[in-house]
């Protein structure tokens, strides 16, 4: 590979290592996986006694970023991660070389790699997203606010412009009073989903709309009760919150500089 | 997909929910390791283009828009809540929309009907009888 990348740089072309995540060593690729890059990079394996970093060529005179390349990095590490742990690395990572990856990434950081793949053994992480049904939730906000209401009624017979004040403060009172219902319901589902998951992170929310968005830690042979406990909660959620269950993806969330430590906290 | 697993399959035997852009944008360019944390001398940077899809919470934008769609949502509430009232309201509204369209048809009609020595109530039986 090194001469490849040689016989690319005599042609003029710079390319770099992108790298997409580290796993245990032992595992094969697939000939023919594709990475990011146009035209894709082939997927390989670059090593380090027993660590494995998932790599492919890529070309450093072109931006990386179209929804091809996000895809080609997520899909990869999520379709590893359902089989092997694996610490995937965020979007956008490049070295100069292979001999790099190898000693300055996996060799330099070898024991804290190894004792993070260790805790994620056997685990990978779901996402569960969830959005309120807009209709519904506003109603319940006019009902639950007597002043939200009212400044409903007010606004209702004023001109658009001179009412601007009004609907700014309409607006405020109903994203604070979703903020807090988005509060309240992430406590319940953290409460419903404790017993099934080894660790979990709230992540901020991604729409207005946004009612939990959470990242699951969870042991393989307990994702299917955790899917059944979402399910039952989607049902109890049916006519205002809209829950999608994604996963199993690569660890994304449980990997950030103290995340390894704190993985198997939750348990 | 890529990956020869090292043992048995997974214990997951539903097929997840696909991702979208929105989900891979949250998760690859917001989470994982940051490669700048470990690696400092061998490091490439390289140009990156990504569109950032999400949404800035409680912004002025945020606000107005709240304030419009409940405001929209009392009045679909009102036509829920009384549904004999509903149908009227719309027939009214419907009356509004064509308007014009119906006064130059009515007055067309009119001069029919004063040809023909009519009235109003032959308008009505007509209509009717329709």
């Amino acid at each position: 590979m090194t001469a490849q990348m040689e016989d690319q740089r005599a042609e003029g072309g710079r390319t770099g290592v992108y790298v997409y995540g580290i796993l245990p060593g032992d595992i094969k690729v697939e000939s023919g996986a594709e990475g990011v890059g146009d035209p894709p990079g082939e997927i390989r394996v670059v090593r380090h006694r027993d660590l494995a970093a998932l790599v492919s060529d890529v070309d450093l005179d072109r931006p990386l970023g179209r929804a091809e390349d996000l895809f080609a990095h997520e899909e990869l590490l999520d379709a590893t991660a359902a089989d092997v742990p694996v610490l995937p690395l965020r979007f956008g990572a490049v070295l100069t070389n292979d001999d790099a990856v190898a000693d300055e990434l996996l060799g330099a950081h070898y024991d804290e790699f190894t004792s993070a793949l260790k805790q994620l053994e056997g685990h990978a992480e779901y996402v569960v997203q969830g959005r309120y049904v807009e209709d519904v939730i506003l109603s319940e906000v006019l009902s639950e606010q007597p002043e939200a209401a009212q400044l409903n009624e007010a606004i209702r017979g004023m001109d658009p412009d001179a009412s601007r004040d009004e609907r700014m403060q309409l607006g405020e009172i109903i994203n604070n009073a979703i903020e807090a219902k988005r509060e309240a319901d992430t406590q319940a589902f953290g409460d419903a989903l404790s017993g099934q998951v080894t660790a979990s992170v709230v992540r901020p929310p991604s729409h207005e709309l946004g009612a939990v968005y959470v990242a699951l830690l969870v042991e393989t042979g307990k994702a299917e009760k955790l899917r059944q406990a979402v399910d039952r909660l989607a049902e109890q959620w049916q006519d205002r919150i809209e829950l999608r269950f994604l996963g199993p993806l690569a660890a994304y969330d449980f990997v950030g500089a103290a995340a390894p430590a704190d993985a198997t906290a939750g348990d | 997909m890529s990956i020869a697993p090292q043992s048995g399959g997974s214990g997951v035997a539903q097929r997840p929910q696909a991702s979208g852009l929105a989900d891979v944008i949250d998760t690859i360019l917001d989470k994982g390791l940051v490669l700048d944390a470990y690696v400092r001398v061998s490091l490439v940077g390289i140009e990156l283009v990504t569109i950032d899809a999400r949404v800035v919470i409680a912004s002025v934008d945020t606000y107005l828009r709240f304030a419009e769609a409940v405001n929209r949502l009392d009045i679909s509430q009102e036509k829920e809540g009384l549904p004999g009232l509903v149908g009227d309201m719309e027939e009214g509204g419907a009356k509004h929309k064509t308007k014009g369209a119906i006064e130059a048809a009515g007055d067309k009609l009119r001069e029919f009907a004063d040809a023909q020595g009519g009235d109003r109530e032959t308008q009505r039986s007509r209509r009717r009888g329709d």
